[in-house]
């Protein structure tokens, strides 16, 4: 009974500024969801129609950016966790004198911002830009290869944004691998490759979901590197949302588009929480 | 989220409160970013305080992103006088979130072409843009004379043209359009006959500023364009010229208004006012190249070969924002699924 009350009260500071500042304001958007939009006119107010959601679903091209996000999302988790594992690795079990430089190089990139970072891939990638002339003066290619405006763009700006939050919550999880555990496995003959897939890696099951989960939701929700590494052709459900609130005005299918991101997003969590503890519970 | 908006716009002015209190009184004024934001500082705002001794404050941002700001603060807006587009400016006319304008109170109403009024006087052009062809002439030496030429096979993979989010993208969809036969129920020919050339332009462009860069690094030798942006960048040293088609440029009118909620209403007039007076305007028409809406204003040879004027004027496709305002978000919605899919 004490320790839930203490519970409670340790949460209520961040639980009152979720609910204030977020929850609420949420909510107030719902009913605007389900309103009817004029062109010209502006929300029709009192109308009630649930064309803003059916539309998601029935319109091909809002199914296929949906798609496109979840697919781009999940691409940039796998490239973040199949790059970021081995630089965890490295500053948890490398040399300690590395520790500090590695890790000053990967949260290096969390200090620009947002925009600087992107601006400068547009400087890297556009079709004179550093990389592609490079290659051209290089005789390597003869025209420009299209770096930007399409899928390459976007994952390339994307996972060099993201890689620091799957590093950090892979180191934190490889330092409580206990190195015993791993010294008993080998004594009991099991070769590095083998205590790695069988005992390492199951122990960095949490940190690993837990770096995904965070990747995954931050990549479908990402509004600025899609923007300007992906362009107008690009489309991933943030940028359709801007533009359907600050460009067509329309906060009606803006509102319902966000709320099915949300739904997708909180759905995917609550699915990967359980994945996590049936992987933990095996291992 | 009324509330919220309420308590924001409250600490807003709790904030502005204190300089505010010293200098008299502040005018907040939404415009759009860039030079156009430099020059209005030097042709609006420095002869406004000179005038009058209150100061401005600008809130750079787009016609939309304004409009979008307005009717969030619905009826307490902190803005006191914003530029939008036309289209933009009918949307918020026709949602009751801008106040009439009151000509007794602006001298210069007067001098103003009538064309430049919104219906029931609700804002007033303060100037009047184009969607125009702009090219290189080093690269195209035979100035092009047609929407038509833009679909040359010499220009593949050297145009840049606008995505439908800026003015020039609908407007030159709109005029493609009107070229093949189309109006504005029916957009299908120009849809069809702009997907290849899209398909095949360097960029579709989202930013107007992202043009001068493909100029600069020599990607592009053509693109639709705005004059004004062209006439600035050549200032600068860039060697670009304007062509208006022979069908006609496409009308853009940056219109000036007064969302409702201001206090401020008698000082955003003496605001418009100094906006429409014809030397001010002639200031920056020469420094933005963009055409004034007051008659008695008379340009240079140089600014006059940019704006549109006279002929070219008379010339231009004159789009009724009111149907715009209506029609925008379904051609959007066929751009993005017809055009760059």
């Amino acid at each position: 009974m004490n320790s839930a009350r203490t519970g409670l009260l340790l949460i209520a500071p961040l639980a009152i500024v979720l609910v204030g500042a977020f929850l609420v304001s949420v909510l107030l958007l719902a009913p605007t969801s389900f309103r009817e939009y004029l062109p010209g006119t502006g929300i029709v107010p009192d109308s009630w129609t649930l064309e803003n959601y059916l539309r998601i679903a029935t319109d091909d091209f809002y199914r296929e950016v949906v798609w496109r996000t979840l697919a781009l999302g999940l691409g940039v988790t796998a490239a973040c966790l199949m790059l970021g594992y081995p630089v965890a690795y490295l500053i948890v079990r490398g040399d300690p004198r590395w520790r500090l430089p590695l890790t000053l190089l990967v949260i290096f990139p969390l200090m620009l911002n947002l925009v600087v970072r992107s601006f400068g891939w547009i400087a890297l990638l556009t079709n004179r830009g550093l990389v592609n002339n490079l290659l051209m003066s290089l005789g390597i290619i003869d025209e420009p290869l299209k770096l930007m405006f399409n899928l390459t763009g976007v994952m390339i700006g994307m996972v060099h944004i993201y890689l620091p939050f799957m590093v950090l919550m892979l180191v934190a999880a490889l330092q409580n691998v206990p190195r015993d555990v791993e010294a008993a496995a080998a004594t009991l003959g099991s070769g590095r490759m083998h205590v790695f897939t069988a005992v390492t890696l199951p122990l960095t099951a949490p940190g690993i979901i837990a770096g995904s989960i965070l990747v995954f939701v931050l990549s479908i929700s990402a509004l600025v590197t899609p923007r300007m590494l992906g362009g107008p052709t690009y489309q991933v459900m943030a940028t359709l949302i801007y533009d359907e609130y600050m460009q067509l005005l329309d906060w009606s299918s803006g509102s319902a588009l966000s709320f099915t991101l949300v739904a997708i997003a909180v759905a995917i969590i609550w699915l990967s929480n359980r994945a996590a503890k049936r992987w933990a519970g095996l291992a | 989220m009324k509330s919220a908006s309420t308590l924001a716009a409250a600490i807003l002015a709790g904030s502005v409160a204190l300089p505010a209190a010293a200098v008299s009184q502040e005018l907040v004024l939404g415009a759009f970013g860039g030079s156009f934001a430099d020059n209005v500082q030097a042709c609006y705002i420095e002869p406004f305080e000179a005038e009058t001794g209150a100061s401005v404050l600008v809130k750079p941002a787009s016609s939309s992103q304004h409009a979008a700001a307005v009717r969030a603060t619905a009826g307490s807006s902190d803005m006191d006088v914003v530029f939008a587009d036309d289209a933009f400016a009918v949307q918020l006319m026709n949602e009751d979130l801008i106040e009439t304008l009151d000509r007794s109170k602006l001298i210069n109403a007067g001098e103003i072409v009538d064309g430049a009024w919104g219906a029931g006087d609700a804002y007033v052009a303060a100037m009047v843009g184009a969607t125009a062809i702009v090219y290189n002439p080093d690269k195209v030496t035979e100035p092009p004379t047609s929407w038509a030429d833009l679909f040359d096979e010499k220009y593949a993979g050297r145009i840049a043209i606008g995505d439908i989010s800026g003015t020039t993208g609908w407007q030159f969809l709109a005029a493609v359009n009107a070229m093949e036969g189309g109006d504005l129920d029916n957009i299908d020919p120009g849809i069809a006959k702009i997907e290849p050339l899209a398909k095949s332009a360097v960029l579709l462009y989202t930013q107007a500023d992202q043009v001068v860069s493909l100029f600069e690094r020599d990607e592009i030798d053509i693109a639709v364009w705005y004059p004004d942006r062209a006439g600035v960048a050549a200032q600068k040293g860039l060697p670009l010229a304007v062509a208006y088609p022979s069908e006609g440029g496409v009308a853009i009118r940056p219109t000036i208004s007064i969302p409702k909620g201001t206090e401020n209403v008698d000082l955003a007039h003496k605001f418009i006012d100094t906006v429409l007076d014809a030397e001010n305007q002639k200031c920056f028409s020469e420094r933005q190249f963009i055409g004034p809406v007051n008659r008695n204003v008379e340009l240079s040879d140089e600014v006059a070969a940019i704006v549109p004027s006279g002929e070219t004027v008379e010339n231009l496709m004159f789009l009724d924002p009111a149907v715009m305002s209506q029609k925008l978000p379904d051609w959007t919605r066929r751009w993005q699924r017809e055009v760059l899919r």
